[in-house]
């Protein structure tokens, strides 16, 4: 799939953008804080309702407006497809071929996408909550129940841990949340152990590619295990939760492992091993998504060439199929070298302005 | 603002108050209000001064009623062996609208929401409990909200009455997923009153 135009208008800096990407290749270059990341952040925003730099969906608005609008026109293989994301006096919008959507899931997975940006270079060495953010981002975008268990889960969560915070947790207030904590916990767990299988036979493929003779494993760690008895940890753990006045048990506790030859990479390995391993990660990413849905997703890489080395840019490039559709940002336009003999369209950006050169 | 004017921030903050409400809205109703003949803005106050001051809370089922007991906790053909446990009364409302109910109802004027500070005690669930008892109720039916807390509340339910005699079961099919009862057709809430299941 690929974007075929890409229209937005007061979208943070970005006053009035009108593009028609290629399918191919496409590198966005200009200077710092010129808009490269916020045309990125655009294209995530229409196809996920989300940023991923801010919560504040207020900071998105250009200066001194009312809102933004953005519009996406998507080729696939059996359709083409209109987003509009339009966001006025704090209110969201989406439409999908001109028919407004009520529902977040409604919009999600119209068009798939793979965001890599610098934090996702620690994701290996990070805290384990970015690892979580990563899955369920992944398992978002192509299951809708999977977005619902998950904002279920959270709300029912802050509702018990607000008992706990105010002292007010008897074991009785506690357990009326906690079968519903289950049910939406249990299918998080169900859907990302699921993910992780699926994901790491092309995890350790897409390594071996990057840096040969070593192997790369990953592994899910459930707090709670698939087949662990959900409700019976919870109300083992009361009493733990009552003293640390926060729920300890449950998928928002999970983290996955990566191992290098053996040993833990987050603590063994060095920078260099990391920052393949992440890289692996998203280039799975790319397969698992086209296993899923028939067709690559689009590839969004967001200054990740300032933090690799030449030659794992050099890998990257190498590794990223030809049917991809990619959109790639960066200070440096001179990416000969990188892009071989791949078609490739270049549009400058200079505050908030782009244009294909 | 508007028209710098105190009175009319007033008013706009009284709207603002109403559910579902937000700034801009609050401001359009506001501004229409004031805009149209003074008898409109009048008659306005005067509806809303008029049913208030009739309306009064069901001493037994805590319904908005014009008189207490209300028409259905006074009406002796209905079932008073099985209440209907409702959030709001626009959930009475509307599964009243439904027809195929005959059974009485209770009115919580909330869920259990810790993080609005709403516990059991905000919802006088202990003069529900008496009233139970009092009444020989041998059935509740927990029509709250398919929300978090709307479930919640139903498990806090089903819990405590759990070693009594009384049954508790849960409205379940057709209920919109995070949805207000009162979105819900007719059809779909009568079919969701037959669906009810136990909670265990
Ligand atoms: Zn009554």
């Amino acid at each position: 799939m690929d974007i075929t135009r890409f229209k937005c208008t007061a979208f943070r800096c970005l006053s009035d953008v009108d593009i028609s990407p290629s399918p191919a290749f496409n590198v966005i270059y200009g200077g710092n804080a010129q808009g490269k990341t916020s045309l990125l952040e655009a294209i995530l925003f229409a196809t996920t309702s989300k940023s991923h730099r801010t919560t504040q969906e207020s900071d998105l608005v250009g200066h001194g407006g009312e809102g933004f609008q953005i519009h996406l026109d998507v080729h696939r293989q059996d359709r083409t497809i209109q987003l509009d994301a339009n966001m006025y006096r704090g209110a969201k919008r989406f439409k999908v071929n001109g028919i407004a959507q009520s529902r977040v899931s409604d919009i999600l997975g119209k068009i798939n996408t793979v965001f890599f940006s610098p934090e996702d270079i620690t994701l290996v060495k990070g805290s384990a909550s970015q690892r979580r953010k990563f899955l369920d981002m992944e398992l978002s975008q192509l299951h809708a129940p999977y977005l619902m268990a998950l904002q279920q889960y959270r709300q029912v969560l802050r509702q018990r841990n607000e008992l706990l915070r105010r002292n007010q947790a008897d074991p009785a207030m506690l357990e009326i949340w906690e079968e519903q904590l289950a049910q939406h916990g249990g299918l998080l767990i169900e859907h990302r152990h699921e993910f992780i299988e699926e994901l790491t036979p092309l995890a350790v493929e897409a390594y071996h590619g990057i840096a040969g003779a070593e192997t790369l494993t990953l592994q899910y760690l459930a707090d709670i295990g698939p087949s662990d008895d959900f409700v019976g940890v919870l109300a083992k753990a009361r009493q733990t939760d009552i003293r640390r006045k926060v729920t300890t048990r449950g998928p928002h506790r999970d983290d996955i492992e990566f191992m290098i030859d053996g040993q833990p990479a987050r603590s063994k390995a060095s920078q260099g091993q990391q920052k393949s391993a992440a890289l692996a990660l998203k280039l799975a990413e790319l397969e698992w998504v086209k296993q899923r849905v028939g067709e690559y997703p689009v590839l969004m890489l967001d200054e990740v060439l300032a933090e690799l080395d030449p030659e794992r840019s050099q890998q990257l490039f190498k590794a990223i199929p030809h049917e991809v559709q990619c959109i790639i940002t960066t200070t440096q336009p001179q990416l000969d070298d990188l892009l071989q003999d791949r078609p490739v369209m270049v549009f400058q950006i200079e505050q908030g302005k782009v244009t294909a050169t | 603002m508007l028209l710098n004017s105190p009175s009319v921030e007033q008013l706009i903050e009284a709207f603002r108050r109403l559910p579902g409400v937000g700034k801009r809205s609050a401001e359009r109703m506001a501004i229409h209000l004031l805009s149209e003949p003074e008898e409109v803005a009048a008659e306005f106050a005067q509806a809303v001064h008029v049913a208030r001051s009739r309306i009064v809370h069901c001493g037994v089922c805590r319904n908005l009623a014009e008189s207490d007991p209300c028409s259905v906790c006074a009406d002796e053909r209905r079932d008073h062996s099985v209440v209907c446990v409702v959030e709001q009364p626009t959930g009475a409302m509307a599964i009243e609208k439904g027809g195929s109910y005959n059974g009485t109802y209770h009115v919580l004027h909330g869920v259990l929401n810790p993080l609005d500070g709403v516990g059991p005690q905000e919802l006088h669930l202990d003069s529900f409990f008496e009233r139970l008892q009092r009444d020989g109720v041998r059935e509740i039916i927990v029509a709250t909200n398919a929300t978090a807390e709307g479930e919640a509340t139903a498990m806090y339910l089903s819990r405590q009455l759990a070693q009594s005699e009384i049954q508790v079961t849960r409205i379940a099919h057709g209920v919109p997923m995070g949805g207000g009862l009162e979105f819900a057709d007719d059809v779909t809430l009568s079919h969701a009153m037959q669906g009810r299941t136990k909670i265990d």
